[in-house]
């Protein structure tokens, strides 16, 4: 009995320290689905690795992905992120005040900034080294970010991180399978089991909008670490499902929204988990405006029901309900699935169809922004940024703060290059069509012009509106400048990118919280949604034309100088050092040696026939071999044109 | 008159010590010459494939030159060279173009049974990094340092190279993203500077361009074999037109070619005059053009995985890693470094034993350390060791010695 006790308590002991070892490797894989109010299909990958603290557990991974530590390691890298986005996020009909919105809608072409824990003087070096490593680690032209006229530092607006920050993007990078794949390969199970095997690449690109983003934290360098490094690599795609109705079409002017599985927007089902993973859950959210349209024809959403407004062709694991919703009028519910290995016999693939149409609107953004170019021709322009109120943003600030006179703060970063050379002295704001003093409205800015070739124009803002307002705009005017000619790209017709500006609300933060009951397992992307967090959007990316050079100029203008000044020198010469006299008796005594010869000839010649030899007359052969010799030279000169032309012609 | 005679005498007598000490010179350094030629011979063993595969052509029409460029990617990639080994360029991104139908796919034939896309591309220079300027850097191994291992050649003198080039091209030219030109000097000098640096052994250049052979002009360093697509005065025609796609998707030459490659496996013998024949001037709309006078070897006998597969040879040996046998290394190292001169008869009778010296493969590691003049009496040894025929050096030595004594009977009488 004792030794029972002993062992049992012994277990015990084991299993308390295996739990409280938090020092664990760990790697969590989740996805996401949302139904779109436009008929698609929001899917989001997401998955986790978490290493410990080099200084308790050490160099030597089992999960954690060795590139990306020795990336840590090498440039010290405490907070990174870095995007591959090809489409815009639309933030009117997709949303823009979730977390996924504002953490996961990425500005196109790839983003990246970096934190770097290193003397400031030392932070340039490290940008450089690490935009060459992750452009050899992912299969893209990262390397162009190295260059100062392609990145800069903000200083405070930019998600309020301040000191060694450096941040930059390439708008028109291309995006493919050859930056995803190095991406997957991070992964412990890579693309071949696990939520991760879904990835059908050509299904994946056909989509409306994908990102993919890889994002770092660490305190490695830290005095205390807790931590250590986790990295979060997620996967944002917007998909059309099929419109192939396998149920019967609603009657009436309301279309049913499209059904979707996991196999008709992939083309792929999942056989299983990833062994490694600690987690492997499938989630399917429903937006709070969502949920409160659904009330109109269905009584009772506090289970899942068959008979409501949709089904699912597995059954949910588990619900979890908004608590402290912002949204006032309904709360948004996840349901989720977990994939657990049993699964194995038969593959994994969550259907989900509609019972009745139902309309709905997502959250926007507190202001509708937009950036365009204004202006014509080829010397200057002007940007322009418009913020347009939302219904729902008034409502908000209505009540949060009645009575007195409120504002809405509005933070604006924007990065230009330096060929496009802005005069910030020329910032004019409206509010609602009226022009308005800039101390009004501008509460701190600060802008570095930019320096040709040397650094990007830098322009950070704070911007307190009136929350009454309708529209308000924001210009800026440029010049257009010139670039070596061998500074432009290929394609130079096509025009150049000026990056997106980021646009952030401090004032509102987004967050969706969760009643979790007690037997959920603790979600990474649960808990990241739970997060405070400022809701941000981007701009869309300008295409300013500049004026290009014609490129085989330069060619043109050496050949016809070579000419002009060959003919004009070689005249020149020709008329100065000829000397007239000079050159007749030259003349006259080459006559008289080839008389001779001539003379010398015609005896030989005499000699051979066996003629008397008769002395030619002196004046007449010498007149015709002169005219023989001019028609010969005309006759050349004649030749060599038709040669020419011909060369130059058909050639 | 006596001394005259003492005068001649001494003449000779320097005349003949002359002769003995060139003769003994001459010999010396017939020992050193050999010895220098084999130890190139033996350093220059096949040992690795690189290929580097370029598409130098933008735009969406172009899409045949990134077809083609992936097919021969495809293709080394399941001859055996791995990923790693090949520097895939490719001017702009045709598989996830807006105006790609198929996207993250591309197709070199109509019926659209390969995606040479697939799921594992690895693009090493892409979009506006493919210029002249990284191309010859990438041959030329001059690169900053930041640039990552994967953008690098790091071929060395055992390495054989397949360079693929495809785009636009003319006389001595071939345009890269329709704003530069390498031309046929550029190339040659590139080639000559990897030759210099040792970074190749056999180098083959396959370019699918018109006029492709007037690129190879100016080519003038050893082991190196260059294929066109035509002939100075000719084009190269793509082969077909895929409808759905909208642009014709490969061209006739490299067509072709892969017809060759796709009856191969990684371990047939196919020799590379065989892939020369294959080319019929009828189906290709131009000649194939072969520049073979600067490669040494017959290449009849070459197989031609000897440029897109990857054969590699393994060697023996008795322990992993023959740095860390301490045991047996120091003790070789003992002998070598303490008999240097006065067992020699002990050395020779240690090594002249074939088998013994195989299951030596220590000795090797000692070669390298050591002090020079060891070395230099160990390789002296080894050299004979490795002369076969001795009775010919004892002839010749035979022959030496009795014109030497004629000489000096001549000079003495």
């Amino acid at each position: 009995m004792s030794r029972f006790l002993s062992i049992s308590i012994l277990l015990l002991f084991v299993l308390y320290v295996s739990s409280e070892s938090a020092g664990e490797e760990e790697f969590t894989e989740e996805l996401l689905f949302r139904p779109l109010p436009d008929r698609k299909v929001l899917s989001h990958f997401h998955f986790e690795s978490r290493a410990p603290p080099t200084n308790s557990y050490g160099h030597h991974h089992r999960l954690f992905p060795k590139a990306i530590y020795q990336l840590v390691h090498k440039y010290r890298i405490k907070q990174m992120e870095l995007s591959f986005t090809q489409g815009r996020w639309n933030y009117d009909s997709w949303g823009g005040f979730d977390p996924i919105a504002s953490s996961n809608a990425k500005p196109p072409g790839v983003e990246l900034w970096a934190v770097f824990d290193v003397p400031p003087d030392q932070v340039d070096a490290s940008w450089k080294n690490l935009t060459h490593t992750l452009s050899g680690l992912f299969c893209a032209s990262i390397n162009f970010l190295e260059s100062s006229t392609a990145y800069s530092a903000p200083d405070w607006s930019f998600r309020s991180l301040s000191g060694n920050l450096r941040y930059g993007s390439l708008p028109r990078e291309a995006v493919c399978t050859e930056n995803l794949t190095p991406w997957l390969k991070l992964l412990p199970c890579r693309d071949k089991s696990g939520l991760s095997s879904l990835m059908n690449r050509p299904s994946i690109y056909s989509g409306f909008y994908h990102s993919q983003r890889l994002h770092l934290t660490s305190d490695e360098f830290d005095p205390v670490a807790l931590n250590g490094i986790v990295l979060e690599q997620t996967l944002t795609i917007v998909l059309q499902p099929d419109s192939l109705e396998t149920h019967p079409s609603f009657s009436g002017s309301r279309k049913l929204q499209p059904s979707w599985s996991m196999s008709s927007l992939f083309g792929k089902t999942v056989d299983g988990k990833c062994a490694l993973a600690k987690s492997s859950n499938v989630y399917v959210q429903l937006e709070g405006s969502l949920v409160y349209n659904m009330k109109n024809t269905w009584n009772s959403i506090d289970s899942y029901e068959g008979d409501s407004n949709f089904g699912f062709t597995v059954s949910p694991d588990r619900m979890m309900k908004e608590i402290n919703s912002v949204d006032k009028e309904g709360y948004s519910i996840i349901y989720g699935f977990s994939i657990n290995n049993d699964h194995s016999s038969k593959p994994f693939d969550l259907g989900f169809w509609w019972k009745l149409p139902v309309t709905w609107s997502c959250v926007k953004a507190p202001l509708r922004v937009s950036r365009f170019l204004m202006g014509s021709g080829n010397e200057k322009g002007a940007i322009a940024l418009s913020l347009q109120s939302t219904e729902w943003s008034q409502s908000l600030l209505k009540a949060d703060n009645d009575g007195e006179k409120c504002n809405l703060r509005v933070d604006v970063f924007q990065l230009v290059p330096w060929y496009i050379k802005v005069y910030y002295h020329t910032t004019k704001i409206y509010v609602d069509g009226a022009s308005q003093s800039l101390g009004d409205i501008i509460e701190k800015m600060s802008v570095s012009p930019s320096e040709d070739k040397v650094s990007p124009g830098v322009m950070e803002m704070i911007l307190r509106l009136p929350c009454d307002m309708k529209s308000a705009s924001l210009t800026l005017e440029f010049d257009k400048g010139f670039l070596h000619i061998d500074e432009y790209p290929p394609d130079a017709n096509q025009g150049f990118d000026i990056p997106s500006a980021i646009i952030s609300y401090p004032d509102f933060q987004t967050r969706l919280q969760y009643k979790l009951d007690t037997t959920s397992i603790k979600s990474p992307m649960v808990s990241k949604m739970q997060e405070r967090r400022t809701i941000l959007s981007y701009t869309e990316v300008l295409l300013v034309p500049l004026t290009t050079p014609d490129f085989s100029m330069p060619y043109n203008v050496i050949t016809i100088t070579c000419t002009v000044f060959a003919l004009y020198f070689g005249s020149l010469l020709n008329a100065l050092r000829r000397r007239v006299g000079e050159e007749e008796r030259l003349r006259k005594s080459k006559d008289k040696s080839t008389g001779k010869l001539r003379l010398l000839l015609s005896k030989l010649s005499a000699k051979l026939r066996g003629k008397p030899w008769e002395p030619p007359s002196s004046t007449p052969p010498s007149s015709s071999s002169k005219f023989i010799s001019t028609k010969v030279v005309i006759k050349i000169i004649l030749i060599a044109a038709i040669a020419f032309g011909w060369q130059y012609y058909d050639g | 008159m006596r001394n005259r005679e003492i005068n001649n005498f001494l003449s000779r007598s320097i005349l003949t010590t002359l002769l003995v000490i060139t003769s003994i010179l001459t010999t010396l350094l017939v020992i050193t010459l050999s010895l220098s030629s084999s130890s190139i011979t033996h350093a220059a063993v096949h040992t690795n494939n690189w290929a580097v595969l370029v598409c130098t052509s933008r735009f969406w029409f172009n899409y045949r030159h990134m077809a083609n460029t992936l097919s021969l990617y495809r293709t080394v990639k399941r001859l055996g060279i791995p990923d790693e080994r090949i520097i895939l360029m490719l001017a702009d991104d045709m598989a996830c173009n807006a105006r790609n139908k198929y996207p993250a796919q591309v197709f070199n034939n109509e019926n659209h049974r390969l995606n040479l896309y697939g799921d594992n591309v690895e693009v090493d220079y892409r979009g506006y990094e493919v210029t002249v300027e990284n191309f010859l850097r990438v041959l030329t191994g001059r690169h900053e340092n930041a640039v990552p291992r994967s953008k690098r050649l790091l071929s060395d003198e055992g390495s054989h190279i397949l360079l693929y080039m495809t785009g636009h091209g003319g006389d001595e030219f071939l345009k890269f993203q329709d704003s530069e030109e390498l031309q046929s000097h550029d190339l040659a000098d590139a080639v000559k500077q990897m030759k210099e640096k040792r970074r190749f052994k056999e180098l083959l250049i396959m370019v699918d361009t018109c006029q492709a052979a007037t690129l190879f002009s100016q080519l003038q360093s050893p082991g190196v074999l260059a294929i066109g697509s035509s002939m100075k005065g000719e084009n190269s025609y793509s082969h077909h037109l895929d409808s759905d796609v909208g642009v014709s998707v490969v061209d006739r030459f490299t067509f072709y070619t892969l017809a060759f490659f796709e009856r191969l496996n990684m371990y047939d013998n196919a020799s590379l005059s065989s892939l020369f024949s294959s080319f019929n001037p009828n189906l290709l709309m131009s000649t194939a053009y072969y520049r073979t006078d600067l490669y040494q070897e017959q290449v009849e006998k070459v197989p031609v995985t000897n440029f897109f597969g990857s054969v590699m040879k393994t060697i023996h040996t008795d322990s992993a890693y023959r740095a860390t046998s301490g045991k047996d290394s120091s003790r070789v190292k003992y002998d070598v470094t303490s008999g240097q001169s006065d067992d020699v008869d002990a050395r020779r009778m240690t090594s002249s034993d074939p088998e013994k010296q195989v299951d030596h493969p220590d000795i090797k590691l000692v070669k390298g350390g050591g002090c020079p003049h060891a070395d230099w009496w160990y390789a002296i040894v080894e050299k004979f060791q490795g002369i076969k025929n001795g009775d010919i050096i004892v002839n010749y030595g035979l022959v030496g010695m009795l014109t030497l004594v004629a000489v000096s009977t001549w000079q003495s009488s």
